[in-house]
């Protein structure tokens, strides 16, 4: 029986009835990464270790059993994991073996999930294309030759390619919600400091957020029950009680309010986007959903103030990478300046380089106040236009991304602007730091087409409750590549 | 031509914590290289810092000592620069928003006390050690010290001259060793400072261009590290050249300073709110928690030690001006019957140890264990004041327990009659002439006698035995 | 943005760039300025900075050791080390 393209549920259940054992799922697991090596999903696999804890469970070693326990995980690239290769898909880090293990990946694995492998992405979550890694892009699996979207490409990839049926990825600006809507699958980004961010490698501090890419949004529910909780180890992650997601998950959602952005011209967008975006509010609105028209004032100012914020953390939390203490060290160095200079210079790649020379600009003397600061403070005006947005409205509707996925070197190549403005939708709810999800709804010229919903602080509840009724009542999710081309 | 001085210090104090500002690794001097590091202090990719809390605990007591003003919000800012011993490649500090605003420290110098204010002090987080001069061809790292907790104090240019900088030092010392927030050790960096110096005409009001002399880590570094700077600009501009800002470092073999490498381009740290941390807040009930904790200064130690141990103004005085003698005294005296004794000691032949060798007594081999072991020793004349000072001399050498040298040395009294006796009458019979001359009226030689005896006895004899004893014999 | 403005921040950063790839990363970043410039017409006059979107305080950790020694672990990790250091080609100050 196959276990490629089936959800944790449907493993789970396959698991508990013993159609089939742990190791023979992690066996079957390894064959599709082989089959489908050409998509590139994986950087480095954990094939010995995974082998032996599914043997151990198999054992019935995990006695908690949940929902998790025996189902195969792929792990981005980006979070630390103990004694397993982490590279961030960049060469700095490529002999990197951290000696501690990411608190998010730690807890899926405490629950008794199998990490897989690291999944590529862009270099250090940088870029929305996945074109940026070091170890090559990422094929998106409905067609050869096109990009999966990014950061979290491999992730996505390998999900929509029915690898794994869930993995972990990062969020800085879209970069779980774009490659989930590219591959036609479901991923969310929870609300800043949900999920612990200790042992993920930092991009943009007051940005980043960890969280799930599965098959459906009830998937997405069991991921981010494990992955979430406060930290003490990372004092931006919240102190509060974190519900069961899937309580609520099946609720009825006559009666819920949906915001639609008015400065968001969709009038702009290709026609076929546009009817998906319209068939999906007639789903909801079948549902009982009602839609309200929303104004969030300065929301095209997200990308500029998106694009002054990140490059400048990213900056500074990249100047570990020096060659000192880790990670590659340049042969061509016999004084230190050369040393810090040669190093960074060969491990980095371009888009890297690009995003800390402009944060470093952005934060230098003379040009703190007139960007780095003045971000800082339209970010508050674009917050307070979601807080008043959420007075009158329970979530609000959006596409995940203006395009469908586009070809490998089509776009950025000339203007790195032109991609940069991809992520208008995603980046301001990383500014708030509100949750939000991408569910597929439908596919243009046979690529998937995302639909975001974006919830007010923590409800993610709420999110999940919509996205799940939607998927009860519509069959996009379900949908799968025929991978022909692999 | 008339030049004035115009110095202002930035002090950094490690704050005596047991971990570090930013981790739960500890901040233990001394230990193996790269042994107290955790993976936040390596700055591994993925770490985050969280804030100590008794860190904040002593800035805060510091702040309230000088008379400042308590920043219940603080933010800490990233400081951005290369270096080696700087693991994440920017330093945690606070900008904008320091624990410490303001405040002020009286200092005394021959000339009298003067104000010297303080504009602020702020914490961060130390850097790691460069060994340069140790493996040939490369420099070595030590991240032991990175993270640990420091105090910086920056006061007002408004120190005229080396001494008064001294003084101002001394101040700070007795200060944060008496609130319990740093060791002060000076000889391990647990103190140090960098000195902002200019001159003008006298009478100028405007400032002239500043040096800053980097990690100075001793009074009598200061002292002469600012005195040839200050000789050095005067001739400078006397020889109608002028000053450099630039930092420059103290090269005590030499007795000079000298500027540090420059660098390429003038530095810029790109200072920024640290993204990892949110605004540190002290609530009401902390503070007051700190208020009501607050440890004893030197005055009200002063007239503890007069009213309650009945020791002479003068010796109190000199314990309780300084933390770590103040302390040993208190622990010593917990053992000890003769308070005064143990009092007169420290002030004494302890206190001219540690002036000679420009130390604290916390930097030296000595223990309360051992000196009041050595006190009772005297009071119940096991040893004499003469032995104290040779067993005293051993335990300030290598930190040997008194008991165990005079066992080693075979130095205990002899207060044993006969036995003194016997001594007696053997060298009464072998000076019979002095005897003879002693008994005809020459009473000066009741000394020589007495010498004699300590000779003998390699000065173990109980003198007032010997006296008795002697006194008696003599009689005839 | 200069050439003089580029060499800078590249220092600061300690980034060098390939001299046929110059041209186009300074028109990279050109483009970039101009897209975060448009803040610039923006009023935000009287508006505190959000520096973090959670508007809480930070929590803060007793002074309570809790740290193993991974000496070995991270010298093996660094790309040059003795037994005690990590070592980078000697600094002169």
């Amino acid at each position: 029986m196959s276990i490629q393209f089936k959800s944790i549920l449907e493993l789970k259940s396959m698991l508990n009835s013993k159609t089939i054992s742990s190791s023979e799922l992690i066996e079957e697991t390894f064959k599709l990464t082989k089959d489908l090596k050409d998509l590139n999903c994986f950087v480095t696999m954990n094939e010995d270790s995974a082998k032996q804890k599914a043997k151990q469970i198999d054992q019935g070693k995990y006695k908690n059993n949940s929902y998790l326990t025996g189902i195969p995980l792929g792990q981005k690239d980006l979070f630390c994991t103990e004694g397993l290769r982490t590279t961030c898909a960049s060469k700095i880090l490529s002999n990197f073996i951290p000696p501690y293990s990411a608190t998010v990946v730690k807890k899926l694995e405490d629950s008794g999930s199998i990490t897989i492998g690291k999944t590529n992405m862009d270099e250090f979550a940088m870029g929305s294309s996945n074109e940026t890694s070091f170890y090559g892009n990422v094929h998106n699996p409905w067609k050869r030759n096109y990009v999966p979207g990014g950061s979290s490409g491999g992730s996505a990839a390998a999900v929509a390619a029915g690898i794994v049926p869930a993995s972990t990825g990062t969020d800085t600006g879209g970069s779980i919600r774009q490659p989930a809507a590219h591959c036609g699958i479901t991923g969310m980004k929870p609300t800043y400091g949900k999920v612990s961010r200790w042992g993920m490698v930092a991009f943009a501090s007051s940005l980043d957020q960890a969280g799930p890419l599965a098959r459906s949004a009830e998937d997405c529910a069991i991921m981010l029950n494990e992955m979430s909780g406060h930290d003490l180890k990372d004092t931006t992650s919240l102190d509060v009680e974190h519900t069961d997601l899937l309580r609520s998950i099946n609720n009825p959602i006559k009666g819920i309010k949906i915001g639609i952005v008015k400065e968001f011209n969709l009038n702009d967008l290709d026609s076929k986007i546009q009817e998906r975006f319209q068939d999906s509010k007639k789903l909801f609105e079948k549902l009982g959903a009602k839609f309200i028209k929303i104004s969030l004032q300065n929301i095209s100012a997200s990308v500029p103030t998106y694009y002054s914020i990140a490059p400048a953390e990213c900056s500074s939390n990249l100047s570990r990478f020096d060659g000192v203490k880790f990670g590659h060290r340049s042969k061509n160095s016999n004084n230190l300046n050369d040393l810090y200079i040669q190093s960074r210079s060969e491990g980095f790649g371009d888009e890297v380089k690009r995003r800390i020379l402009i944060g470093t600009y952005a934060l230098s003397a003379g040009y703190y106040d007139a960007y780095y600061k003045k971000a800082q403070q339209v970010r508050r005006l674009i917050k307070n236009d979601f807080e008043s947005a959420f007075e009158t409205v329970d979530l609000i509707m959006t596409p995940t991304s203006p395009n469908t996925a586009f070809e490998f070197d089509s776009k950025g190549a000339q203007n790195p602007v032109e991609l940069y403005l991809e992520d208008l939708f995603t980046i301001s709810s990383n500014l708030a730091g509100l949750p939000a999800i991408s569910i597929p709804h439908g596919m243009v010229d046979n690529l998937p087409v995302g639909l975001q919903l974006i919830g007010n602080f923590l409800r993610e509840d709420k999110i999940l409750n919509a996205a799940h009724v939607f998927q009860k009542n519509s069959e996009f999710h379900l949908a799968k590549p025929s991978l022909e081309d692999f | 031509m008339t030049w004035e001085t115009v110095i202002g210090i930035e002090t950094h104090v490690q704050l005596s914590t047991k971990t570090k500002l930013f981790s739960r690794a500890s901040t233990t001097f001394g230990q193996n290289p790269n042994t107290n590091v955790n993976l936040i202090d390596c700055g591994l990719p993925g770490v985050l810092p969280s804030v100590n809390k008794e860190a904040f605990y002593k800035a805060i007591r510091f702040g309230l000592a000088i008379g400042a003003k308590i920043n219940q919000t603080s933010i800490f800012d990233r400081k951005n620069y290369f270096y080696p011993d700087l693991p994440k490649g920017y330093q945690i500090t606070q900008m904008d928003l320091p624990i410490v605003l303001g405040g002020s420290v009286e200092i005394k110098t021959k000339e009298g006390t003067k104000i010297i204010n303080v504009t602020r002090a702020h914490l961060e987080e130390d850097a790691g050690k460069s060994i340069h001069d140790e493996f040939d061809g490369y420099s070595a790292i030590d991240l032991n010290r990175a993270g640990t907790p420091l105090l910086e104090i920056v006061s007002e240019p408004e120190i005229s001259n080396a001494k008064e900088a001294v003084a101002y030092m001394k101040a700070l010392h007795q200060l944060v060793t008496f609130l319990d927030i740093s060791d002060g050790k000076m000889s391990q960096g647990s103190l140090r400072c960098d000195a902002n110096v200019s001159i003008k005409k006298k009478g100028e009001t405007k400032l002239g261009t500043r040096t800053e002399i980097k990690n100075i880590n001793s009074f009598k570094f200061i002292e002469k590290a600012i005195n040839f700077e200050i000789n050095r600009q005067i001739k400078e501009l006397e020889n109608a050249n002028s000053i450099t800002q630039e930092t420059r470092l103290y090269d005590s073999m030499k007795d000079e300073t000298r500027p540090m490498r420059s660098k390429e381009f003038a530095n810029d740290y790109r200072y920024f709110p640290e993204p990892d941390l949110l605004p540190v807040v002290i609530s009401d009930k902390e503070l007051k928690k700190i208020k009501e904790t607050f440890p004893e200064l030197p005055k009200e130690k002063l007239n503890r030690y007069v009213d309650e141990y009945k020791i002479p103004d003068n010796d109190a005085k000199i314990l309780s001006s300084s933390k770590s003698l103040a302390d040993f005294f208190e622990v010593s005296l917990e053992n000890v019957e003769d308070k005064g004794l143990l009092a007169k000691f420290l002030v004494g032949d302890i206190s001219s140890l540690l002036n000679k060798e420009l130390i604290e007594i916390n930097e030296s081999n000595l223990t309360p264990e051992n000196i009041s072991k050595l006190i009772n020793l005297i009071s119940d004349g096991t040893i004499s004041g003469k032995i104290a000072k040779v067993i005293l001399d051993k335990t300030w050498k290598k930190g040997s327990k008194p008991e165990e040298i005079i066992e080693k040395e075979g130095l205990t009294q002899i207060s044993d009659d006969k036995e003194i006796k016997k001594i007696i009458e053997q060298i009464l019979k072998e000076n019979s002439n002095q005897v003879k001359a002693y008994l005809a009226g020459k009473e000066k030689l009741f000394g020589f006698f007495v010498g004699q005896v300590m000779k003998l006895t390699q000065g173990k004899a109980n003198p007032k035995t010997v006296n008795s004893i002697l006194k008696e014999k003599l009689k005839k | 943005m200069d050439k003089k403005t580029v060499t800078t921040i590249c220092y600061l950063a300690r980034l060098k760039i390939d001299k046929e790839k110059a041209q186009k990363i300074e028109n990279d970043l050109e483009a970039i300025i101009e897209l975060i410039s448009k803040l610039q017409n923006i009023d935000t006059s009287n508006v505190e900075p959000l520096y973090n979107p959670l508007e809480k305080t930070a929590l803060k950790h007793n002074d309570v050791i809790d740290s193993d020694n991974r000496k070995e672990k991270f010298l093996d990790n660094a790309p040059s080390s003795n037994e005690d250091y990590f070592l980078v080609p000697r600094v002169m100050e």
